[in-house]
């Protein structure tokens, strides 16, 4: 048994103590668990609180000058096709990819992770099943917790791997059915990207829908500045996840985006995307074609 | 292919043109798609039909639960004028019938007053070329899903028509007014029993009738909704609906069925 | 002479050597994404499919000013928006799994919303290819919102996917006009004119997604969807939107299913959801 890390509260350290075990596992989980020789050892959790207000540049106000990204990240600038206007005119835009968001996002979550992965060792756990992540925003403060939790299981007469333990998202009869597709979990897999949208002129035009004087911009046409961001922000959060899987597999992946609007014209679009990094322990052999069957109930 | 005048827009017209050249749609799952090829049956399209019906709340009286019979027939009729037209397009496409067919109520800003019945579903064409229209001489309609209309041909049936009996009643205020002396009793509130009793008799008898018009043998998926709309709680119309049924053949297919457990969450 | 049969592997050995093998270095690399739950990956992997990637395709399209005001008929600037931002974002979604070596899309998910200024369409699925590389053709490649069982049971069936069709309309729907004719009229008649102005706008819709099914050369269009409802901002404007998948004929003809029939033994079951401690 590892000795108790040092970066878990003491009651953790009791409740381990302790012996008998708690799971998060349904009944039927459960029993799916002990068919495939794991068995749970203890409910594990990682938990970290993150504030990056001091990481954002909005305190720079809305409307005013954009970021001139230096990061090294994605950066796209839009001219104004018109000539001068007037000072309101937003002659310029930009779309940018905010790096600092990402990374005081990373920082948050892998430490959360890795206290869930510690507590696991701490039980002398082979792996971690039925992992739920959730991000609860603390509205207004700018902090963000970060909570995962799982069941930690061991396989008897195997010995617990040196590094970390695997880690997955599944659990019960599509855990077994990785398995038998002649998967193995390796971790789970957690990124976010962030980019920012200025609008210059032909976007905010569009978005609010008057042509006006011009109305060869401010017609009927795709909002080419916002579907940029729309797109590169999910390429962003793929290719990221795609590295980090080092030749294994995404399955189960989740890809949702979030957009804020902080005033006109002044967007933040987030992507996260989640899912099992797993990787084949034997060669493809699919099964036949199902049975299919009406049932009658 | 009929060429009589119907009652359809002319924007229908080209729409099924496109169907009868071959492209066919279909709102029918692929499970769905998959068991009706089975049973020897092809979708032709996706038909529909819709009536915007003035349907304004008549005058009653307050004190006597009754039958409110000029609502009645406006329901019906404004149902009734959304299945023809979809049988009307199912009959344009040269259609044995139509199956999985829904029908619903829209109520948009021009109040409760009035509303928008629409009746949709799939037409299918029995692939062996022999006619299964009713004994009305018109396309069957029913609202089994693929899944039912599977099983239903399995045992030797054939569905008829999609039969609907309807009742829109009001239900005495006073009859209330009595209630409250009785509040705390387990007792049985006669004038609610008896108007619930009556209207949902009424709805199913006309339901009946309907099948037998079409000399069904029997009828199944025997419904009955109760919805209020937008009259308030004290008026309900009751729905039955139910596919009239007839038996075609004496063989049944459906041969034993396996019993499983399933081991999915 | 035949020896005794190998011995069956339990669900146990399989996870006991899966989890042995992940001390070693790993030695097939694959890079593969995706969004499909493991039953819809057996259901493909027994037709010899496979996925490839996540992809995804948006596309926003402006409304111009003014259009969603009193008005009467079609709001031709929501509808061509509508169809061109659906079109956009679908041609996204096929470039990138026609880069990442796929031959179509499943379980696409779709979200299409209509605001006042613009119309936004995001579409998120699996690229998926044959196992195998000599089973590859050289086709266009398809999108579709079918399930990987629906699509796996729609290939079993001889039949193949082309593409998503789909068609909007955008119209008025008579209001000012209603309150007059309602008190002229005696109850229990049909409001014809109306009548007339929705069935057309739907028809428009149906048609439109037929005309596209037609565009791919399509036999048929299956598990259509026909989305209608007034606009959120403008209560007086009702959309209609129809979508499906359009099929033909792979095989020579359509290959029969014979499904059995199964009686459940089980009882309803309510779900227990860890998510709901702590």
């Amino acid at each position: 048994m590892a000795d108790t890390p040092r970066d878990l509260p003491e009651a953790a350290t009791r409740r381990f103590a302790d012996g008998s075990f708690s799971s998060g596992l349904s009944v039927a989980d459960f029993a799916a668990c002990l068919d495939m020789g794991l068995e749970p050892v203890g409910l594990v959790q990682g938990f970290c609180a993150m504030q990056w207000g001091a990481f954002t540049m909005s305190g720079m106000g809305p409307g005013l000058n954009p970021f001139s990204g230096t990061q090294g990240g994605y950066v796209q600038n839009y001219q104004c096709p018109h000539g001068m206007v007037s000072n309101e005119h937003r002659s310029w835009g930009q779309n940018y990819q905010q790096n600092w968001i990402e990374d005081a996002w990373r920082t948050g979550f892998n430490n959360a992770y890795s206290r869930m992965m510690q507590e696991a060792q701490a039980l002398g756990a082979h792996g971690v099943i039925g992992v739920i992540d959730s991000e609860n925003p603390l509205a207004d403060t700018g902090v963000v917790e970060f909570h995962l939790r799982g069941t930690a299981v061991t396989l008897r007469d195997l010995q617990a791997p040196s590094e970390t333990p695997w880690s997955t998202f599944l659990a019960g009869q599509r855990l077994a059915k990785i398995f038998e597709a002649g998967y193995v979990p390796v971790s789970i897999v957690t990124s976010v990207a962030s980019v920012r949208v200025w609008a210059y002129c032909v976007t905010e035009y569009l978005m609010e829908g008057t042509g006006g004087l011009f109305s060869n911009y401010g017609g009927a046409a795709e909002i080419v500045q916002v579907v940029d961001a729309q797109n590169t922000v999910r390429d962003l959060v793929r290719s990221r996840v795609r590295s980090s899987l080092h030749g294994d597999a995404l399955h189960g992946a989740h890809l949702e985006v979030s957009v804020r609007e902080f005033a006109k014209g002044d967007l933040e679009l987030q992507s996260r995307l989640s899912g099992n990094r797993v990787r084949r322990f034997k060669d493809f052999d699919p099964l036949p074609v199902a049975r299919p069957t009406v049932r009658l109930s | 292919m009929t060429n009589e005048s119907n009652d359809l827009p002319q924007a229908t017209e080209h729409r099924l043109e496109e169907l009868e050249h071959g492209l066919f749609t279909s709102d029918l799952s692929v499970n769905e798609f998959l068991l009706i090829k089975e049973v020897g049956f092809h979708p032709v399209g996706f038909v529909m039909g819709s009536s915007i019906y003035h349907t304004g709340i008549q005058t009653r009286k307050w004190s006597q639960s009754q039958e409110l019979t000029k609502l009645t027939e406006a329901m019906y009729n404004a149902r009734e004028l959304a299945m023809t037209r979809m049988e009307e397009e199912a009959a344009e496409l040269g259609a044995d019938g139509v199956v999985g067919v829904r029908l619903d109520v829209n109520y948009y800003e021009w109040g409760k007053d009035a509303a928008e019945f629409i009746a949709v579903g799939t037409a299918v064409k029995a692939e062996d070329g022999i006619s299964r229209l009713n004994k009305l001489g018109k396309p069957f309609t029913s609202d089994l899903s693929g899944q039912d209309f599977w099983t239903l041909r399995q045992t030797g049936y054939m569905p008829q028509g999609l039969v609907m009996g309807t009742c829109v009643y009001h239900i005495a205020h006073r009859g209330l007014g009595q209630t409250l002396g009785t509040t705390g009793q387990n007792v049985e509130l006669p004038n609610f029993t008896q108007a619930l009793y009556e209207a949902r008799e009424l709805a199913m008898t006309r339901m009946q009738d309907e099948a037998t018009r079409l000399e069904a043998t029997g009828i199944v998926g025997v419904r009955l909704e109760e919805k209020s709309h937008q009259w308030g709680s004290h008026t309900i119309e009751f729905l039955a609906l139910g596919t009239a049924v007839t038996k075609t053949s004496d063989d049944v297919t459906l041969a034993k069925p396996t019993t499983i457990i399933s081991l999915d969450n | 002479m035949s020896g005794p049969p190998p011995p069956r592997t339990t669900l146990k050995d399989e996870v006991r050597r899966a989890l042995e093998s992940l001390a070693a270095t790993p030695t097939t690399a694959s890079g593969v994404t995706s969004d499909l739950s493991i039953d819809e990956e057996l259901n493909l992997h027994s037709i010899g499919w496979e996925p490839v990637a996540l992809v995804s395709g948006v596309s926003l399209h402006s409304i111009p000013f003014g259009y969603w005001n009193w008005g009467q008929g079609e709001i031709v600037a929501a509808s061509s928006a509508f169809a061109t931002a659906f079109t956009n974002a679908t041609a996204r979604l096929v470039r990138e799994a026609g880069s990442a070596g796929g031959h179509g899309v499943v379980g696409v998910h779709i979200e299409q919303t209509v605001h006042s200024t613009h119309v936004e369409v995001t579409l998120v699925g699996t690229a998926v290819r044959p196992v195998d590389p000599g089973a590859r053709l050289g086709r266009s490649v398809f999108a579709s919102d079918l399930s990987g069982r629906d699509f796996t049971m729609l290939m079993v069936a001889g039949w193949e996917p082309l593409g998503l069709a789909t068609g909007a309309s955008f119209v008025f729907a008579p209001r000012r006009s209603m309150g007059t004719v309602l008190q002229q009229q005696s109850q229990n008649v049909e409001l014809t004119n109306f009548t007339e102005a929705m069935y057309s706008a739907r028809e428009a819709a149906m048609q439109r997604m037929q005309e596209a099914a037609l565009e791919m050369q399509g036999t048929g269009v299956v598990d259509v969807k026909v989305m209608e409802g007034p606009m959120s901002f403008a209560k007086h404007a009702v959309g209609f939107i129809a979508l499906g998948t359009v099929v033909r004929l792979a095989k020579e003809s359509h290959q029969s299913i014979h499904p059995t029939t199964v009686v459940s033994l089980n009882d309803a079951s309510v779900a227990f959801d860890a998510q709901s401690l702590g």
